[in-house]
């Protein structure tokens, strides 16, 4: 029953891991007999200030829009557990940045960033808060602060969804008995809500973190990693590599994915396991 | 989106906020766009072979994952759950070489095996979500009945486990539809582009036409939104089952 699956996972999981890790190992490129060479594309890539700069830059892009996702996450699911008037409406349209295809998405978000004809600039020109337009997406100051906008309004739904159904788990006597103690608002989250959806939050968060991390449309569409590295991250890095037809380099560098990713695979794994 | 109803003369002209001239010409050349046209066919006929059989291998894997007692099977559980979080940033680069070795590159066909590889692991591991709620009684009776094994998976179960195989067919189908990456290093033939790559091509070419753009944007857009928005209560229940039920 399960061979077919076994199949698929020894060919195009197993066999392209091992083949990627043997690659990283040698100087291969498109037409050469690779050569074993031993570490020397990793020293390489220590010592290639782009990479560097694309380590820095995914600790950046990372960090900040996990914190957004969050943020914005839990407060919409918090707004949509009140009783508001149309909730399936304002659930739905909550859902539509998360629908929307990812190719579609971003590049909706290039238009908006447009210097010339980007809404952006022309909202901002009209209600008089900049003189000239902003090239968002082509400066190194706006880049980053850009791309890491337009991430978070992508990925926030998941959050928001997730959290929301963990709320709507939370015992309603719980608030009752609580109002009934005097807690305040801030006191029946602090005390119940969060308590209650720290398992979600913490597979959630994970979980995404690992999208993240490896994400590479949302600034493959906006920036390409430009301008010049200002937005390189290392998914960028490793698809401008193989660009160059280094093989191995290529393969070294996407391969420095792979620890951060195991990491938080074993902490989910031993999350779904304690279920 | 309102670009996309705009022409390209007054999209440069007198730039405003809301569309000037409401045409439907830009929608009228992108169905006139041979690219455009050929991509969305590629893209389908990939998305629908890839969804079926992952369906069909993930069915039967979360069935033997489940149900079957056998050794190694936790290990085996265990291996999916990590294939499923391997993102194809760590593997797009040996797939593209060995695609191209076993001269699967610039085919439909290599595109729909290589995309096997994030969809059977993401249909297995929500399916499994969906068959540890079921009352595996059911299947003992049937088998005690004188059903086989895939009798039991065919009539029994999957009756049971059909709105769970309805999200995890919208979560695959959409995974399969909107993948950029694989797609990107694997067929760089125009011929057999799908659909996100074809729309970033002409986002790249030389007279960036916006209107059209996002004309075609829009109207691949639209077969998964109407997907999502149609089966919002599965794909939520699937997204959930996956990540918080495991």
């Amino acid at each position: 029953m399960i061979l077919p699956t076994i199949l698929v996972l020894l060919f195009f999981f197993l066999y392209p891991l091992i083949f990627e890790i043997y690659t990283s190992f040698t100087n291969k490129t498109l037409s050469n007999d690779p050569k074993f060479v031993g570490f020397q594309n990793y020293i390489l890539l220590l010592q290639n200030p782009e990479f560097i700069t694309a380590v820095k830059n995914s600790i950046v892009y990372v960090s900040v829009v996990q914190i957004g996702k969050f943020t914005l996450g839990l407060g919409v699911a918090i707004l949509l557990n009140q009783k508001l008037r149309a909730r399936g409406l304002w659930r739905g349209l909550v859902l539509v940045p998360y629908a929307i295809p990812g190719f579609v998405a971003f590049l909706i978000w290039r238009l908006l960033y447009h210097t010339e004809v980007g809404a952006l600039n022309i909202i901002l020109q009209g209600i008089g808060l900049i003189d000239s337009p902003i090239s968002f997406l082509g400066e190194r100051d706006w880049a980053m602060p850009a791309v890491i906008v337009s991430t978070i309004w992508r990925g926030f739904p998941f959050w928001a969804i997730m959290f929301l159904a963990a709320l709507q788990a939370v015992p309603a006597e719980l608030y009752e008995a609580a109002a009934v103690d005097g807690a305040n608002a801030w006191h029946r989250f602090r005390n119940i809500s969060l308590p209650g959806i720290r398992p979600v939050i913490l597979i959630v968060f994970m979980l995404s973190t690992i999208n993240t991390i490896n994400s590479f449309e949302a600034i493959w569409l906006q920036t390409g990693g430009g301008p010049s590295d200002a937005t390189v991250i290392l998914p960028i890095f490793a698809y401008r590599s193989l660009g160059n037809f280094q093989l191995g380099e290529a393969s070294a560098a996407a391969l420095s994915l792979v620890p951060i990713s195991i990491v938080f695979s074993i902490l989910i794994l031993r999350k779904l396991r304690k279920d | 989106m309102n670009l996309s109803f705009r022409s390209q003369s007054s999209l440069y002209s007198r730039v405003t906020l809301l569309p000037v001239d409401l045409n439907l010409n830009n929608y009228r050349l992108a169905f006139e766009n041979e690219f455009f046209i050929k991509s969305l066919i590629n893209t389908l006929i990939v998305c629908f072979s890839s969804t079926l059989i992952a369906l069909l291998f993930s069915l039967m894997a979360a069935y033997s994952l489940t149900i079957l007692k056998y050794k190694g099977r936790d290990t085996l559980g265990r291996i999916i759950v990590i294939a499923f979080l391997t993102p194809g940033a760590i593997l797009f680069i040996p797939m593209a070489v060995i695609a191209a070795n076993i001269h699967l590159s610039n085919t439909l066909r290599g595109l729909i095996l290589v995309y096997l590889s994030f969809l059977v692991p993401l249909g297995t591991y929500l399916l499994i979500g969906f068959f540890k709620s079921i009352p595996l009684e059911l299947e003992e009776a049937a088998r005690i009945d004188g059903a086989n094994r895939l009798q039991a998976l065919f009539f029994i179960i999957l009756p049971l486990v059909a709105p769970g195989l309805i999200s995890v067919a919208i979560i695959t189908f959409t995974g399969a539809y909107n993948e950029l990456l694989y797609s990107l290093v694997i067929n760089t033939n125009p011929d057999v582009r799908t659909l996100p790559v074809t729309i970033v091509w002409l986002t790249n070419s030389e007279e960036s036409p916006w209107g059209l753009m996002m004309a075609c944007s829009a109207m691949a857009a639209l077969p998964v939104m109407l997907l999502y928005f149609a089966g919002q209560r599965f794909v939520v229940e699937g997204l959930q089952t996956g990540s918080v039920k495991g």
